[in-house]
């Protein structure tokens, strides 16, 4: 009995230890990229993380994107104009296809617009795309966009549209084209081998630029040393998110290289100003007097970051040159406390989350204290982090660590909510400021919002409701032989990558 | 038996139903997940829809109703960021921590018990001291340096064996040592223990005088009595290594079900969190009801029905 249940164990065991696939080592004809997580969902309205998109903006197409240098450029859409401020028409390229065979017409353009701002359907990117009012197809080549009032993100939100089949979606239902999603875009959905892998291969049809790569396999490994062994081993080809250790150890590598990128993400710290003792402008001067960017750049993200005067990174439409923001002046930063006297010493919380980096917020308060501050470091989870940050200026800590991205490089998405009123991020109350920025999400006249925003600038420099720090850089890994541009929106778009002989 | 039988499973539902309310109100005092869900962007408003569109705006009452009843249906869910069911993304990683599971215990009683007789067997001598050394040493790695160090010379430096992920059995060597060593150190103790307690009985002594050789008094009269406590440790491990090993999960990146608990409970994406906590509980009481059954097998004298 006993014998015959170590027989049965024994064959479990082996059937079990042959089920996965072959040995996965990188090769030529199979580009391997390490991920941190598994996708989320690859069905492109559903899920909003770098993981997921990294993955699914291979397989679809946008309506519109960026190019390598930022610019919006066509994709789907051939060209645009404005019939009035609240009326877009677009021309479609006619000659896309799905992976099916299927050809992207107007139609396919208008239920994606449909389905993502349909709040039943519960995306959670429904606020990027909820000014849009109505999307009608004039021609199989046409689609006609009406936003509620004048939008002048609109482009910048739209390059993250993706275009999926209204036909196959509405055929085989939601759940099932999240597990097998059908696009037009250069990669093709091949499988996923749930928590394990999702593998895709080439599109030879695209109607684009063709990948390299034949085969694609995204895995998840969640250590970071772990993927720069990968790296080192010669097992992968690509991996995101590493630190700036992780890097120069790539250097230093025989087989790989680190590939770095300036994203359009800010680093901030952002005060209460609501609330003493940071309702005094001049703590707040202090503040920023006392806070070395340079140094944390230099010192602690080894250089690779970026040091801004303004809440914004030259990747943003918005970015002004050469706004003056109080510099590091530890001398004149311990003048101003000293000024304000006692109630300087009141205890601050500089609220932060284990996902940021603890090394740059624990020198702000290093820095901030040297200068006679009493911070004190306020750690919670993620979610709860989230929820304090934004529940406006009665509930939300004094001063709060953070890295912003709109993934829409418009200023509208980072100076908006973070400074008006009516957002639950800002602890800022500035009449001047919210009508700027009114002003610029109103008109579509560039000049004019280049101009608000400018004003915007200067007052947060003169006022410190918000300290930027550094334009967020991001570091791949990458094998030696590996050509590729990492972009400001943090996208991963295989199609632009190459080898070099 | 039967009467046993049906006592424990009735303590058994009880055990998971008290589990089941204790994760869904535990995990609904943190929070919900919709602030992480959504782009920084996202206004009051559209936080707000996306939380009653997911139902976390229900009074808490309604939907622990809701989930008993999914319960009852052997319904886990379905996961709100992932928008797949719960037993899905569970029945994807089973087999992997199944597999790791059985490769960390090959090495763990594979070597954890030889160790153990050998530090019972030459308690004082200097290959006990090697021995208990190296259990030592075992057991004082943490598993995130260990597994990182075998990853940089077997992987990275030696170019032996494939630094992480799945694939074939060569995958699951470095995990299965990482991850077996921990509880190597348990067995190889328990066994020590067990062993020494059985060397000084009676009847060992008897059989020593009738001029029974060791290797054979081990194999047929102390084995089976030394057993008992091993089976229970066995148990006791088997059941935390099907919880899932976080640790040796990542640095592998290996897809168990440890893996897939933490991504979860950061993202507070409840219903695998539930599922997955569950799951260990059943595997947990299951196991302890086996190790009871099997009790009585190794042991004859041991009866069921009074030994509870």
């Amino acid at each position: 009995m006993i014998r015959h249940a170590k027989y049965h164990a024994a064959i479990a065991l082996a059937s079990a230890l042959t089920m996965g696939a072959a040995p996965a080592f990188a090769s030529k004809d199979r580009f391997m990229v390490d991920l941190v997580s598994e996708p989320s969902s690859l069905d492109p309205q559903i899920q909003w993380n770098p993981d997921s998109y990294y993955v699914y903006r291979n397989i679809f197409d946008n309506l519109i994107t960026r190019d390598d240098k930022g610019e919006i450029v066509p994709q789907v859409a051939t060209s645009w104009k404005y019939l009035s401020d609240t009326e877009i028409e677009f021309d479609l390229r006619s000659d896309i296809t799905f992976h099916d065979g299927s050809k992207l017409t107007a139609d396919d353009v208008v239920y994606s617009v449909k389905r993502i701002t349909d709040p039943k359907f519960a995306s959670p990117q429904l606020g990027q795309f909820d000014k849009i009012a109505d999307a009608v197809a004039l021609s199989p080549t046409k689609v006609k966009l009406t936003t509620n009032g004048a939008y002048p993100a609109l482009l910048a939100q739209l390059v993250k549209l993706s275009i999926i089949p209204k036909k196959i979606v509405e055929d085989v239902g939601k759940d099932a084209f999240n597990l097998k999603p059908v696009g037009s875009g250069p990669y093709k959905f091949e499988s996923w081998q749930r928590g394990v892998a999702v593998t895709l291969t080439r599109n030879d049809n695209y109607w684009g630029v063709k990948g390299p790569f034949p085969t694609v396999v995204f895995r998840a490994v969640p250590d970071g040393a772990t993927r720069v062994a990968n790296l080192q081993a010669g097992s992968t080809d690509l991996a995101v998110t590493m630190d700036s250790d992780q890097a120069a150890q790539l250097k230093a590598s025989a087989k790989a290289q680190p590939l770095i990128g300036l994203t359009e993400r800010v680093a901030y710290i952002r005060l209460n100003t609501t609330k003493p003792p940071l309702n005094n402008i001049k703590l707040r001067l202090a503040a920023a007097h006392a806070i070395d960017k340079e140094g944390l750049v230099q010192g602690i993200l080894g250089g690779y970051d970026k040091p801004v005067p303004e809440l914004l990174t030259p990747a943003i439409f918005g970015w002004i040159d050469g706004i003056k923001a109080p510099g590091y002046d530890l001398a004149k930063a311990k003048a101003l406390v000293a000024e304000v006297g006692p109630a300087a010493k009141t205890e601050i919380e500089l609220a932060t989350s284990p996902t940021f980096d603890q090394r740059i917020v624990q020198a702000i308060q290093q820095q901030l204290n040297e200068a006679g501050f009493n911070v004190k470091i306020g750690m919670s989870d993620m979610a709860t982090y989230l929820k304090r940050a934004q529940a406006g200026p009665e509930a939300t800590s004094m001063l709060s660590f953070g890295r912003w991205s709109c993934a829409c490089q418009d200023a509208d998405g980072v100076l908006f909510p973070l400074l008006h009123k009516s957002s639950g991020w800002s602890a800022y109350r500035n009449p001047k400021v919210d009508a700027l920025l009114e002003d610029a999400r109103q008109t579509l006249d560039a000049k004019k919002r280049l101009d608000d925003y400018r004003q915007v600038h200067e007052i947060v420099a003169a006022e410190a409701p918000v300290i930027p720090l550094y334009q967020a850089a991001a570091l791949y890994g990458a094998t030696k032989n590996l050509q590729w541009r990492p972009t400001p929106n943090e996208s991963m778009f295989l199609n632009r990558m190459s080898w070099k002989d | 038996m039967q009467g046993f039988l049906v006592r424990r499973l009735g303590q058994a539902l009880i055990t998971i139903l008290g589990v089941a309310t204790l994760i869904f109100f535990v995990q609904r005092l943190t929070g919900d997940p919709t602030y992480l869900l959504v782009p920084e962007t996202a206004t009051q408003a559209d936080i707000d829809a996306l939380r009653h569109a997911l139902g976390f705006d229900r009074p808490l009452i309604e939907q622990f109703g809701g989930f008993l009843a999914d319960l009852a249906r052997f319904d886990l869910g379905q996961s709100v960021v992932q928008r797949v069911p719960v037993s899905t993304i569970i029945a994807s990683r089973l087999p992997y921590t199944l597999m790791l599971a059985a490769g960390a215990l090959v090495v763990a009683i594979g070597i954890g018990v030889p160790v153990g007789v050998v530090l019972a067997l030459f308690r004082d001598g200097p290959i006990a001291k090697l021995a208990a050394g190296f259990v030592l040493a075992a057991q004082s790695m943490p598993t995130f340096w260990s597994g990182i160090l075998m990853i940089m010379i077997f992987a990275v430096t030696l170019g032996w064996l494939p630094p992480s992920s799945t694939g074939g059995f060569s995958h699951l060597i470095m995990p299965s040592i990482a991850l077996g060593l921990l509880s190597m150190a348990t067995f190889a103790r328990i066994t020590r223990a067990s062993l020494l307690d059985e060397l000084s009985k009676d009847y060992v002594r008897t059989a020593r005088s009738r001029g029974v050789r060791t290797p054979r008094l081990l194999v047929r009269h102390v084995a089976r009595n030394a057993a008992i406590p091993v089976i229970t440790v066995a148990a006791l491990e088997i059941s935390n290594l099907l919880a899932g090993a976080v640790i040796v999960e990542t640095v592998f990146a290996w897809p168990g079900i440890g893996q897939v608990t933490v991504q979860a409970i950061l993202a507070r994406d409840f219903l695998i969190v539930q599922g997955v906590v569950l799951l260990g509980a059943f595997v947990t009481v299951l196991l302890n009801l086996l190790s009871d059954i099997l009790y009585s097998v190794v042991d004859p004298r041991i009866v069921l029905e009074r030994a509870r």
